[in-house]
């Protein structure tokens, strides 16, 4: 679908990602409302979005190992841990700056995900979901089972806050920016991808394997960078969560937020960066406010009933997921598209034949 | 040697547990063509009510286990209705992530319904060992163990030798065949969630038997799934002795190699065996050798 009235002459107007003045404004605008968001916005908002951005890159990098290379990926935050312990240790034993544990981080929990990606060699489809399963299940026997000189073991490990030219962020809007930062980063980093050479194999592997090694697309390395891309996005997200939450235990990166992660990019859609960024918000709003409603409900009925409202909010979450899967499997991109395509054939109804 | 031998009885009997729970897994796969990763929360919701048909209800432990066993298949069939027909036709990561949603929903229903506090299982199989020879064994598992054989056994031949085991079969090969053949899939999957659902309670009960329930059992699911594919995912007889085989392992490496690795060998042990599977044989060891592969 492109915008109505402008049409492609040359490779470089296809590949800029804003095609339009309005559309440029329209980015500005919204970045300015991130930027300005902190000082309209109460403390304990700040404080959720924040970690809204962390759990923004897991999913992000989520959407390119499950979304554009199609394989299920079901131990997600297994990898976020692995970033945020590597960077933990790194930062608080060998006192290094963040930008030096940001990318550690990120190589680890890579390196750590071809082990569990190497089966993707010889089989596809929901064998290869089991395999991350795996990787949920070993990774906190694993970290506990380490010298504790490493990672604290199972006691966890506390984390220095980020230092920028010697000006420790320990205030809530100045971590709010710092992720920020980071989210934009990636964000434009994994628009980014599909419209290289490695976006465009990956998506060749998911859609059609065989066809896609006749064209010379070597299926296993793609495979296994998918794994790697998808598992670096996590580990930055491990660290920057480190930097927010300010202690890591292994109790934090748990097989249940996985699927967390997972049913974010299956609300929101998994076919475009786009879809990773609605469900994160979608389903990160809707908990919030279904949380603070329970809340609410418990301090005016007792304790007895928030003891019930906080599983029922699960369940209404997983019954949503479940009927997007059925009936929109596309998620709200779906929704985003047709909604954006109305738009700009306004007034007309549809594209002339 | 007594030591060696009583963790190869032990291994035994708990790898028979697996067995039975892998089965569960065999039988949804097998009928119709859906990995369950939500199969440990199916079983869990089998416990429950095994609880409220004997303890809530007041009926005899065995009694209300039975009737128990009768709820479970229903809830199996309810489930299958709800979440997984519409699915049919779908790609396999559809159904899938289905199922990691179905883990969301039966984990908040039942908090929601039990709240979050661990309440005593019934005890439906009698309790205590006895003494076999040099070997001390639980008495509740070798009843279990039992059944899981005749269970075993029995299903096998429902699959191999029933017109009604042909045709699901003839579904778990391929849907749109099986359609072609004036096969209804959506019986076939009705049936293996009703069977599903029923062996996971039956499995509820031998491994709950006189110990606590909570949400946090649904844990002992995906302990149970790196022994459904050892087996191969098709294979009855293969679940069971997969079972054995992980169990022995396990208990093996829990008698053994526990000691130098401070108690993380035996909790690891079956994914290991899991991703070494997928590495060399990934159908299993008695799969079929249709397994989408690279």
């Amino acid at each position: 679908m492109l915008p109505s009235g402008v049409f492609f002459r040359d490779f470089a107007a296809e590949a800029a990602y804003l095609r339009t003045g309005p559309q440029r404004l329209a980015m500005a605008l919204f970045v300015l409302a991130l930027v300005l968001l902190p000082a309209l916005a109460g403390a304990y908002l700040v404080g959720v979005i924040t970690l809204m951005f962390v759990t923004m890159i897991a999913v992000l990098g989520l959407q390119i190992t499950v979304g554009m290379a199609g394989m299920i990926n079901i131990g997600q935050s297994a990898f976020v841990g692995v970033g945020a312990f590597v960077s933990a240790s790194l930062a608080s034993k060998l006192g290094w700056p963040f930008w030096l544990t940001l990318p550690a981080a990120a190589l680890a929990a890579g390196v750590s995900s071809l082990l569990f990606g190497l089966p993707a060699l010889r089989i596809k489809g929901f064998y290869l979901a089991l395999t991350t399963v795996a990787a949920q299940i070993i990774f906190p026997i694993g970290i506990a089972r380490l010298p504790t000189a490493w990672f604290g073991g199972s006691s966890g490990l506390a984390v220095e806050p980020v230092s920028i030219f010697g000006h420790a962020l320990l205030k809530q809007h100045e971590l709010y920016y710092f992720n920020l930062a980071f989210v934009l980063l990636f964000t434009l980093l994994a628009f980014n991808l599909k419209r290289t050479r490695v976006g465009r194999a990956l998506i060749a592997v998911r859609d059609n394997d065989i066809a896609a090694s006749v064209l010379g697309v070597n299926i296993g390395y793609y495979k296994l960078i998918a794994f790697f891309v998808g598992a670096m996005f996590a580990g930055v997200a491990g660290a920057l969560l480190g930097y927010v939450v300010s202690y890591v235990t292994t109790d934090h990166f748990t097989l249940w937020l996985s699927i967390w992660y997972i049913s974010m990019l299956i609300v929101g859609g998994m076919g475009s960066p786009l879809g990773a960024i609605f469900g994160t918000v979608v389903i990160t709003a809707l908990q919030e406010s279904l949380h603070a409603l329970g809340n609410a409900a418990a301090a005016r009925f007792g304790s007895d009933f928030g003891a019930f409202i906080f599983p029922a909010t699960n369940s209404v979450l997983g019954v949503l997921i479940i009927a997007i899967l059925v009936f929109q499997p596309h998620g709200l991109l779906t929704g985003w598209n047709t909604l954006k395509a109305a738009y700009r054939i306004w007034p007309y109804r549809h594209h002339g034949g | 040697m007594n030591s060696f031998l009583q963790a190869l009885a032990s291994g035994t009997l708990t790898g028979l547990l697996y067995g039975l729970i892998a089965l569960s897994f065999v039988v949804i796969y097998r009928a119709a063509r859906i990995v369950n990763l939500a199969q440990g929360e199916v079983l869990m919701v089998g416990a429950f009510s095994i609880w409220m048909m004997t303890l809530a209800a007041g009926l005899p432990a065995l009694l209300g286990s039975g009737l128990a066993l009768l709820v479970a298949a229903l809830i199996g069939l309810v489930i299958e209705r709800l979440v997984f027909r519409p699915l049919i036709g779908r790609p396999t990561t559809t159904i899938v992530l289905a199922s990691v949603a179905l883990i969301i929903v039966l984990r908040g229903a039942s908090q929601m319904v039990f709240g979050p506090e661990a309440r005593p299982f019934p005890q439906v199989l009698p309790a205590g060992a006895f003494k076999l020879g040099p070997l001390h064994l639980n008495l509740a598992l070798t009843i279990g163990a039992v059944l899981t054989l005749i269970v075993t056994e029995a299903l096998h031949r429902f699959f191999m030798n029933t017109t009604a085991g042909l045709r699901l079969s003839a579904v778990a090969e391929d849907h749109m065949t099986a359609l072609s053949m004036g096969i209804s899939v959506r019986r076939s999957a009705a049936i293996a969630w009703a069977l599903g659902a029923l062996l996971s309670a039956l499995a509820a009960a031998i491994y709950l038997s006189g110990a606590a329930l909570d949400v946090s059992v649904a844990g002992i699911g995906l302990r149970a799934l790196p022994v459904a594919l050892l087996g191969g995912m098709e294979s009855v007889r293969g679940a069971t002795l997969a079972g054995v085989l992980v169990g022995v392992g396990e208990s093996l490496a829990a008698t053994y190699l526990d000691r130098h690795t401070s108690g993380t060998m035996s909790q690891v042990f079956p994914f290991l065996v899991m991703i070494a599977l997928m590495l060399i044989r990934p159908q299993g060891l008695f799969g079929w050798k249709v397994i989408e592969r690279v």
